[in-house]
């Protein structure tokens, strides 16, 4: 079962160029349930194994609510044409961060986490988000939709996060994948949204594509290799990465344009990469990448502050 | 573009010098320390990936060229893996055999670095200067077209012919230099040649 809509084995176009999708929209019950098994796979051993458990633990109830969930409506025509003539995302975020049915889904999502083990700043923040009011909850929704992560209340904000993505990723899923256009370099086309990393895939039919991979309705679109997807700059684009490794899976795209770097998966040597699990996993490399003249430009709710 | 710069100015703006990591704020701090620790020895090493053309043939197939080192770092770059480019038109990502062993192409010992000149009755091929080299064909050239020229044919037609003497030229060129290649060997009355132009 495939992570993404409308990828389908197609045995006739072996040996025939195609040209890869623009853009996929997510499957979500699957895709959270592949990210979850990734972040089980990668824990044994792992220096972060606690945090890499604990995340499984939210993508597993991700998963678990993206398939007991009733489908959503999509966005009404109107807006997805409007979106279309003026070259803005078809997902509204600000609308969105208003509509009920996402407080209702993160309140699901809070209770499905209840029962997960947690060190105590984390099980204190999920208890104070479970005590909140509506208005509390909405306005860090609505912080959440907008990429701003308050430092002092990050842990509720990172939990709600999870919670956007199950519904943002639902909302993309209502969407018909092939009438979405580009909007600008490293910008989701479904809800304008940065980009958590991007991944070399190997799929047959995108053999060698660059896909980004949304941070928050986990959309993935085609982007141009070799270029910054900070600023879309195609000069003075390097790599970075660990000493040592002949062929590495997990790089850091460096721009001397705009001095910012996206890790960059290449899954066509590891098919077993998946963005936001790796991306967590991979937190040497943004260590490592710190005191370089480089800023990190990708976004993860689940590591913020690298 | 994106929005990471005003998203860092909150953060800034929202906290003073706090653990403000996703994992020191949700408690996490030890795996973090773990993974600080694993990491201190460690060094980065800079990579490369280049678009380039493939040289082989006239189809120009867009590639991906991957080196070790950075040039513009003041690094020696060592190519180490090529590949076809997916975002390219032509070829989508596909190579030919050919294409497909550029590396051990670019890569080889017995790569062509300067003219060699294997010497009449000679059993090897020994380095040459441009400048003799370019002497001793325009020489040879001209002797022979001297010697074989046809100014007509049979029945008399006038022909501009020089059978004797053939030309093959390389894939890796423009438009404008596969056309000068051509008007160069045709206006010569070169007959037995191949280049880019034909293709």
């Amino acid at each position: 079962m495939s992570a993404f809509q409308g990828i389908q084995p197609d045995p006739s176009m072996i040996g025939r160029l195609v040209k890869p999708a623009f853009c996929l929209v997510p499957d979500p019950a699957p895709l959270f349930a592949a990210r979850a098994a990734r972040f089980r796979a990668l824990a044994p051993g792992h220096d972060l194994a606690p945090y890499l458990s604990f995340l499984a633990g939210l993508c597993e109830a991700q998963a678990a609510l993206a398939a007991a969930l009733p489908p959503l409506a999509p966005p009404p025509a109107g807006q997805l044409q409007r979106a279309r003539d003026n070259t803005m995302p078809p997902l509204d975020r600000a609308g969105i961060a208003e509509d009920p049915v996402l407080a209702e889904t993160a309140r699901r999502f809070l209770d499905a986490i209840g029962d997960l083990d947690m060190p105590a700043p984390a099980a204190a923040a999920l208890d104070d988000l479970r005590r909140s009011d509506g208005a509390e909850l909405k306005r860090m929704l609505a912080n959440v939709l907008a990429d701003a992560m308050p430092a002092e209340t990050l842990p509720q904000h990172l939990f709600l996060a999870a919670a956007v993505q199950l519904h943002m990723a639902r909302a993309a899923a209502t969407l018909d994948a092939k009438a979405l256009l580009p909007l600008a370099p490293g910008v989701c086309p479904v809800c304008g949204g940065p980009p958590v990393a991007s991944m070399v895939v190997g799929r047959q039919g995108a053999e060698g594509a660059r896909y980004a991979a949304c941070a928050c309705c986990n959309s993935q679109w085609n982007e141009v290799r070799i270029k910054c997807l900070a600023c879309g700059s195609t000069k003075g684009v390097g790599y970075q990465s660990p000493e040592g490794e002949e062929m590495p899976v997990v790089k850091a795209e460096c721009c001397d344009s705009c001095q910012s770097w996206v890790k960059i998966f290449y899954q066509d040597k590891n098919p077993s990469l998946e963005t936001v699990a790796d991306d967590v996993a991979s937190l040497g490399l943004d260590l490592m990448m710190q005191p370089t003249k480089y800023r990190r430009a990708g976004f993860d709710p689940f590591l913020v502050g690298y | 573009m994106n929005m990471e710069l005003s998203r860092r100015g909150f953060m800034k703006a929202a906290g003073a010098g706090v653990a403000a990591t996703s994992l020191g704020a949700m408690g996490f701090g030890g795996a973090e320390a773990a993974v600080i620790a694993h990491v201190r020895p460690m060094k980065l090493a800079s990579t490369t990936e280049t678009r380039n053309t493939c040289t082989y043939c006239s189809v120009a197939c867009g590639i991906i060229m991957y080196s070790k080192g950075d040039v513009r770092k003041g690094e020696r770059a060592e190519l180490v893996h090529v590949e076809g480019d997916a975002d390219h038109p032509t070829n989508l990502g596909t190579l030919c055999p050919k294409g497909a062993a550029l590396k051990d192409f670019v890569r080889a010992e017995t790569r062509l670095r300067q003219p060699m000149h294997r010497r009449p009755g000679s059993d090897r091929f020994e380095p040459i200067s441009w400048d003799a080299a370019l002497d001793r064909i325009a020489r040879l050239m001209k002797d022979d077209r001297d010697a074989n020229f046809l100014a007509s044919n049979a029945d008399g037609v006038p022909v501009n012919r020089w059978a004797t003497t053939g030309m093959l030229a390389a894939s890796a060129t423009t438009n404008e230099t596969a056309w000068a290649t051509f008007k160069v060997a045709k206006t010569l009355g070169i007959v037995g040649f191949d280049n880019q132009a034909r293709v």
